[in-house]
């Protein structure tokens, strides 16, 4: 049997991800731990009298903290061998990130945690979700992406994206560890019901009217965050170490699918759009750089996931499009297949 | 972007057999022997040519027997074995087989029943609730753009065409074809006439150079209308869905070339012989004659098109002379091609297309069969 860490088990993924793994007969003990106090979605597992699922508050960006948790009697008793590192969003949607020691949060998070999972000899598996906007996008409305393909290295690249690229890398550097399996999904935009959208540089956070280059209208992949949740558990289960794409079985274009998530994207064009991102940079820094510009608003992607087909035996169960809601509105929905 | 990247070496690079070998992602099909002279050593001389090659042939490299595909199957139980995630081949019903919505639209009452059948038939290449692709192919746009491109078809350039019996009615396959014209119209009647001399109809996937996938409003079209970039990866990924790719092999050597070199093929890129052979697909041969007339180049201007951006700056009896107008091509009539399908693939195994010399030997045989089409269909 298997007892999972999850960590921002507080966020919508780390929520989802808990859900499955609790209702995963082959997991014996969950232990949640969030910036934040505990959702109310997790009062029902907490009731469970077999005491699953546990609950943890503590602050995976300070050393102390993690020391602390990894050290605590809770995961000594909870018998913790696999942790699943969901990374956080960043604290304020348009604002800087908060840096410590000159690193994002993001990036001190997953350094923290996977440094204290290596040194901790009961625990012997690694799950981490990744970004896949961290390839190297060339020019065309889309492209199929590889495990192989490059990391977008170029020194240009805003500080959403850069701490993506900076956690890939620092998972990616124990993948070859003998104590640790360490498995990284890489995973395109993600979207829930209700048009809940996860790791798009443009059209994550609150809903709203965004800017887009005029002339591109890239292919965005998606996937249900139920199948990401599904392909963590794969992940967990599986004997394999590795980068997995993962990704679900639609592609649409980015006004597509701000539309359909209640972001409308206004078409400006190209220079327009340049002067806007120079003017941004001299007032506020490079924060949300990556909203006005960057390759993802011009070029697409689309990745492929027959590796974590083989390898994981995950397949997409949820299709993605819209439906008409209880009140007659027509939103985004994921659907089992 | 600036500057190159160092390539990360990603877990599996190993395993990756197309790999680039440079920093830089190779756009497909790039000789690595491209700096060696570019003159056409075989015009006029085809016959010794051949003769030439085929001796080199026995010599060098033995044909080797088709591998037994059932020795190669794998021991693992069959309740281990990866299930097959998708469908083994994308296709498309045959016409009769294709149910017509009852009300047209207004385009589509322009087109006759055939016709429409045949759009209505390319709406199972993009299945499901999201009406596109996983490379931004449309039906909904093409079913569009489609009554345009057949009045340009039929009536600008009135085009002929014969052979198509030769083109697979499914699986994967290559159409390689010789490229003209500065404006990439010989590609869209390519399209167009595989599209309506096939049953099922296949709309062939056309690969496109990476300089167009950077052009606003162009790279949308293309992608929406089914034309993917030129990439190994996009390459692969549709041969293994069972598509039919249209390549120009030449790239855009041929689109640049003046009109003292029309109807002379340039050097072929090799990459679609390579994943021809991985892929197990046969490539057709396919010559199109025209469109070294719809836009003679008299010059062109490469330094000032390099400073610019741009692959090409053409001089044109009528560009830049007559402003945009001037880029209208000449009403000439088309004339299309296909060769007997050359069937690599049962000749040698796909680790075959690691073989250097032996994909530049099969690139120029496709090469020589293309132009040999051109000089008999000029004659």
């Amino acid at each position: 049997m298997t007892a999972v860490l999850v960590t921002h088990a507080d966020e919508p993924i780390g929520r989802r991800i808990v859900k499955t793994l609790f209702y995963d007969a082959r997991v014996d003990r969950i232990l949640g731990v969030g910036n934040g106090a505990a959702p109310r979605a997790f009062d029902r597992f907490l009731a469970d009298p077999g005491g699953r699922f546990a609950y943890l508050r503590s602050s995976l960006s300070r050393h102390r903290s993690v020391s602390d948790l990894f050290h605590s009697a809770r995961v000594r008793d909870a018998g913790v061998d696999t942790v699943v590192h969901v990374p956080g969003h960043l604290p304020e949607e348009g604002a800087a990130p908060r840096l410590l020691a000159g690193v994002p949060p993001r990036t001190a998070e997953a350094r923290l945690v996977l440094q204290h999972a290596l040194d901790s000899p009961a625990i012997h598996s690694f799950v981490a979700l990744g970004s896949a906007f961290v390839y190297r996008l060339w020019p065309g409305n889309a492209n199929l992406l590889r495990e192989s393909s490059e990391l977008d290295l170029a020194p240009d690249v805003g500080p959403e994206l850069r701490s993506w690229i900076d956690c890939d890398m620092i998972f990616h550097g124990e993948l070859g560890s003998d104590q640790l399996r360490v498995v990284l999904l890489r995973l395109p935009t993600v979207v829930g019901s209700g048009g809940y959208v996860y790791l798009h540089p443009l059209l994550a956070g609150r809903p709203g009217p965004r800017l887009r280059p005029l002339g591109f209208d890239p292919v965005c992949a998606l996937v249900a965050d139920k199948d990401v949740a599904l392909a963590v558990a794969a992940a967990v289960h599986a004997k394999r170490s590795g980068v997995y794409n993962v990704a679900g079985a639609e592609a649409v274009p980015l006004s597509v699918l701000g539309s359909w998530t209640r972001r409308p994207l206004v078409p400006v064009p190209g220079p327009w759009l340049r002067l806007a991102a120079g003017a941004l940079r001299l007032a506020v820094g490079e924060a949300r750089l990556e909203r006005l510009a960057g390759d993802h608003l011009r070029y697409g992607f689309t990745l492929d996931t027959r590796r974590a087909e083989h390898e994981l035996e995950f397949r997409p169960t949820h299709r993605i499009g819209l439906a008409r809601a209880g009140d007659g509105e027509l939103r985004l929905e994921t659907m089992p297949v | 972007m600036s500057g190159t990247p160092p390539r990360m070496l990603l877990d599996g690079d190993e395993r990756d057999e197309i790999a680039p070998a440079s920093g830089e992602q190779r756009a497909l099909g790039r000789d690595p022997f491209e700096a060696e002279p570019t003159h056409d050593p075989f015009v006029g001389r085809l016959e010794e040519i051949e003769a030439l090659l085929e001796r080199a042939q026995e010599s060098l490299l033995p044909p080797r027997p088709a591998p037994d595909l059932a020795k190669q199957a794998p021991e693992t139980p069959a309740a281990l074995r990866p299930r097959p995630v998708r469908p083994r081949w994308v296709t498309t019903p045959r016409l009769g087989d294709v149910e017509l919505a009852r009300e047209a639209g207004l385009v589509e009452r322009l087109l006759s029943e055939p016709d429409r059948r045949r759009l209505a038939a390319l709406e199972h290449l993009a299945p499901g609730d999201v009406p596109y692709d996983r490379f931004g192919f449309s039906p909904e746009v093409v079913r569009t753009a489609f009554p345009a491109f057949l009045a340009l078809y039929r009536y600008y350039f009135r085009v002929e065409s014969r052979g198509h019996d030769r083109i697979p009615s499914e699986g994967p396959a290559i159409l390689a074809a010789n490229h003209a014209g500065v404006l990439p119209f010989d590609g869209a009647m390519a399209v167009i006439d595989v599209l309506l001399h096939t049953d099922p109809p296949r709309l062939p996937r056309a690969v496109v150079d990476r300089w167009a996938g950077s052009l606003p409003f162009v790279n949308v079209f293309f992608a929406r209308v089914g034309q993917v970039i030129g990439t190994r990866e996009n390459f692969a990924d549709l041969l293994d869905d069972g598509q039919c790719l249209l390549v120009f092999p030449e790239g855009m050597d041929g689109v640049r070339k003046r009109i003292t070199q029309r109807y002379r093929l340039q050097e072929f890129h090799t990459g679609f012989v390579e994943e021809a052979l991985r892929a197990r697909a046969p490539i057709v041969p396919m010559a199109i004659l025209g469109s070294d007339d719809q836009m003679p180049v008299l010059f062109d201007l490469e330094p000032i098109a390099r400073r610019l951006g741009l692959p090409m700056l053409p001089i044109t009896p009528t560009f830049p002379w007559l402003g945009p107008l001037g880029l209208l091509p000449y009403p000439v009539r088309y004339r299309i091609v296909y060769g007997e399908p050359l069937t690599f693939h049962e000749r040698f195994d796909p680790d075959a297309a690691n073989d250097v010399r032996l994909v530049r030997h099969l690139t120029q045989q496709v090469r020589r069969t293309v132009q040999q089409l051109m000089d008999r269909g000029r004659g």
